[in-house]
Parts: C-alpha cells; structure tokens; sequence
C-alpha cells in the first residue's frame, strides 16, 4: 500500500484540470498556500481535509466563482477567469432555485442563449429519469427532500452536458441510506456521462467509496498534505479488507499534522 | 383528520362571529347610554346610515376626461377617493420598485443614495401635504401626490431589501449555468428571488395609502375621507361611521383580492 504522495502514471497522460501553485488570501488569513495537482480527463478526484482546509476554496477557484491572488488554474490549457458553461457545480445546500419547478431547474441552464439546444424539453425529461425524479418534475423544491433537492442539483448541472462536474460536499445533508444511495447513482452517472468529477468532502469512507485518487488537505493554511490512489474495483464493499486499509491510510495521512483530528473525520471508522 | 380541520374552521369561524355580536352589543348598549345621542351613533343608525348612502345618488366629475358620473352617493364618493388613490398608488409604486431595484442592485448608486434615503424616508407622507397644496392645490393631483410619497417609500423598501438579499448561492448557481451579464442575472434570479417582498411591500402600500388618502381628504380633496369630515360637521355622525365602514369594506375587497392573487403567483414559497 505505498501508493501515497506519488501518483501512479495512468494519471498523468490526460490531464484535464491542473492547480498550479494557487495561494488565496482572506485578509491576513490563508486559505490556500500554494497549492499544485492536477486531475485527469475522466477522473473522479475526491478532496478530502478538515472543515477550514480550503477545500471549498480550492473547488470554487476550479469553477471560476473565486479569484486566486498568486498560481492559476488551468483547464485544457487555459486559465480560468470565470465560470463557464464545461463546469457544472453542485452545490452543499443545493442551491436549487426556489421559485422554480424539478423542470424549470433543470431547464435553467439550457435556457441561456450561449447553450444550443434543439429540442430541452426531450433533454430535461432524459435527466428527470437519469436522476430518478419522475413523477416529480412540476413539485417545486420546497417539497422535496433532501435526497431529492441534491438530484435536482445533479440533474441541473448534468443539463449543459458540462465536461467536468465540481461536487462541494453534495450529500453531507442527506440520511447515511440515501447516501449510499446517491453514490451508487453518481457513479453510474458518471460512467454513462465519462465527466471528471472533483468531489469535495470530510467524509473518509465517501472519498473512498467513489475516487480514482484522493487529494488529502491540511488546515491553518491550506497546503496539500498528500495523495492517495484508490485501487480498488467498482463497487466497493466498504467492509472489505481492502476499503478499510484505504480508509485508515487516508485517517493516518490526515492524522499526522494534527495531534487531535476533528470529530466528524473519525465518524465513520 | 379532515373531519378535525373542518371542526377546528367551524369552530374558529365560530368564535370570530361571537366576537363580533359581542363587539355590536357593547356598542349599541353604549351608544344608549350616552346622551346627547349623536356623541355616539348606534350600530343601528350607522347601517341605516350605511344603506342611505347608496339610496341617493351624486353627480361626480371625472378628473382629465372632465365629464359628468352620477353614481349612487357612497358609490360615487368612494370613486372620487380612487381617484387619486389608485394613481398616485401605481406610480408611487413604481418609482419605488425601480429605484429600490437599481439602488439594491448597482453598490455605486447605493453608496450614493443611501444617505439621502435615510434622511428623506422618515418623513411622514402627510407633511408633504404643504407642497400638495402650494405646487397642486388640494384636489386630485395634490391628494395622488401624498399617496404617491407614501406608495413610494413602503415599495421602495420592498424592492430594495429583496434584491440586495439575494442568497449567494443562487446566484453563483446562476454563473456556472451560463449567466453572464448582470441584467440576465437580475431578470433572472434576483427579480423572482425579491417577488415574494416586492409583493409584500406593494400589499403593505394598499393599506397604508388608504390612511393616507383619508388624511389627506380631511384637508379638503373630494373623496369618503372629505365625506368623514363633512358628515360631522353637521353633526350627522352616523353618516362618517357609514363611510368608514365604507373605507373598511373597500379595502377587505382589495386586501383579499391581492392575497389571492399573491398566493397563485408565490405557489412555490
């Protein structure tokens, strides 16, 4: 199980999204302290680290919604500047808009003149069932639960047909079963669609359950602790042998700066 | 469960009701009871009074168009009072609404009006009554004037915490779905994300311009307010109890009417 700080070479030839030494200041406060890796074309890049680690930062200045002061991140090549319709966001607290039905979410995005779209209406109703909501499609969101406000979310994002898909820990508000849940549906989704995900969460056995390689973060500031690749054959069986060595490489990693590790980083072990 | 809800209506309906038989009773043992009678007209009187209004009928002119209405007297009395209420309502509303919008929307113009706002606002509608009167005299124009100040601050300040209150997250969600340009955003989150306030604030106006409208009408603008007035200087005081109940069923209808309206068009809240 040496398969930390260095990654393997299968990640390395087609790489989609690339943090080069990016740095990100609030005030005097770091958030994120020259932070590098780069994520494969394909690739689902899970993020782990404590609440405060910069990890939603980091995500943010991936999609655009967040200037970096020092580095850039680059997307086949190019730098971000601002968000763009290739990277789809789901968002923790869904961030569904309100006034709008199932529908009319997951239509906002093939709405806009910059999408072409011949026919939405087709294109809405194939993500309605892709997410499993039909029969829902006219509820508005204040009627959903919480499993299904975050399928409403994926569906939105998924409607642009972005290439890579930023996830800011989307199930952390939803019951353990629709969790599981909701895993098993994202990563079918995500082996139809051939998108790159970047999965941002403080769950351990999550990031070990969906990633190709997870990002390991450390607080105060955000630098990037290590890397571990997760090699393990889909789906996997979170009492296997296996999983559970993953998860305490990922604890131990996670554990080595900090003499107390944060409460929700063990609950799950 | 529904046998229980329809009880509980029943039973609420009710207890409204013996609340208002015992309100007519105190007020007509009171109304016996004081001397000179006139002091305080009995509940009988005043809905005999009520009934006279709409038993003779009065010629009104109509303002701009300059002809002649003959409606029945409380009927045309109560025409009058629209008016000026109804356009210094709907212009006062706009205004408000749109500069509430642009000011809670562009943070420049805000910096630069907010100081003056918050000097401008505390001033009661009817102390503009001097300028009604020496720019419009006091008639329709001057009366639509007063309405039209206090039409504008309730729904400016509608507008303008609705639209600075937009939730991040809505429209960050917005931007990584294709929105670009400000007026897109503004159209497209923020308008319906204010419409449950703007709409608040319009309703919250109704009620408030009927004091004001009645204020003003005691300075003399035709109207139920001048007819309040008038009624008691001729000691006929359950003529002004007629038109105040006049003003009160005027303003149930609207009231009702708007939250009908308010609640199809907010489904989603």
């Amino acid at each position: 199980m040496a398969l930390n700080s260095s990654s393997p070479s299968n990640w390395e030839g087609n790489e989609k999204i690339s943090a080069r030494n990016i740095s990100r200041f609030y005030g005097s406060t770091r958030a994120l302290a020259d932070v590098s890796f780069s994520v494969a074309d394909g690739e689902f890049f899970c993020v782990v680290g404590p609440s405060g680690c910069g990890k939603t930062t980091l995500l943010r200045a991936i999609a655009g919604l967040e200037d970096v002061d020092s580095g850039s991140v680059v997307i086949d090549g190019v730098p971000v500047t601002s968000p763009d319709l290739n990277r789809g966001m789901v968002f923790q607290e869904y961030a569904l808009f309100p006034w709008r039905t199932v529908r009319g979410n997951i239509r906002f995005g093939l709405d806009r003149p910059s999408c072409e779209c011949p026919d939405c209406e087709t294109r809405v109703q194939e993500l309605v069932d892709l997410v499993g909501l039909d029969g829902s499609e006219d509820a508005y969101p204040k009627e959903l639960s919480g499993g299904m406000k975050q399928r409403v979310g994926i569906a939105r994002a998924l409607a642009v047909d972005p290439e890579i898909l930023l996830m800011d820990e989307p199930f952390a508000s939803v019951d353990a079963r629709t969790r599981d849940r909701l895993h098993a549906e994202l990563l079918d989704i995500w082996t139809q669609t051939e998108q790159t995900i970047v999965f941002v969460t403080h769950d351990i056995n999550e990031a070990v359950t969906l990633a190709d390689r997870v990002l390991i973060m450390d607080d105060d500031p955000g630098t990037v602790q290590s890397m571990v690749t997760v090699d393990i054959d889909r789906p996997r069986q979170r009492t296997a042998q296996a999983f559970v060595e993953y998860v305490i490489q990922v604890r131990d990693e996670l554990g080595t700066s900090h003499s107390v590790t944060e409460e929700p980083l063990m609950k799950d072990i | 469960m529904v046998a229980n809800t329809l009880e509980v209506d029943l039973q609420r309906c009710l207890r409204g009701l013996g609340g208002l038989f015992v309100f007519l009773l105190v007020w007509w043992l009171g109304a016996m009871a004081t001397q000179p009678s006139y002091l305080v007209p009995g509940p009988l009187d005043s809905g005999r009074a009520f009934v006279d209004l709409f038993a003779t009928s009065t010629a009104i002119i109509v303002p701009v168009l300059g002809n002649r209405l003959v409606l029945p007297t409380g009927f045309a009395h109560l025409v009058q009072t629209l008016f000026h209420y109804v356009p210094g309502l709907l212009l006062g509303a706009s205004c408000g609404i749109g500069l509430g919008i642009t000011m809670g929307w562009n943070g420049a113009l805000d910096d630069w009006l907010r100081p003056l706002v918050r000097m401008l606002r505390p001033i009661p509608p009817l102390a503009w009554i001097v300028f009604a009167l020496v720019w419009f005299g006091i008639h329709h124009t001057g009366a639509a004037f007063i309405v039209f100040v206090g039409a504008f601050w309730i729904n400016f300040y509608g507008a303008y915490s609705g639209v600075e209150g937009v939730p991040g997250k809505l429209t960050d969600a917005a931007s990584t779905l294709g929105v670009e340009r400000e007026l897109s955003m503004l159209k497209l989150v923020a308008l319906p994300n204010a419409a449950p306030q703007l709409l608040t604030g319009f309703r919250t106006s109704m009620g408030r311009c009927w004091m004001i409208v009645v204020g003003a009408e005691l300075f003399g603008a035709p109207g139920v307010g001048y007819e309040i007035i008038n009624a008691s200087n001729n000691l006929a005081m359950a003529t002004s109890v007629a038109y105040m109940f006049l003003i009160s069923l005027a303003f149930l209808c609207m009231d009702v009417g708007f939250r009908f309206f308010e609640r199809r068009v907010l489904a989603w809240r």
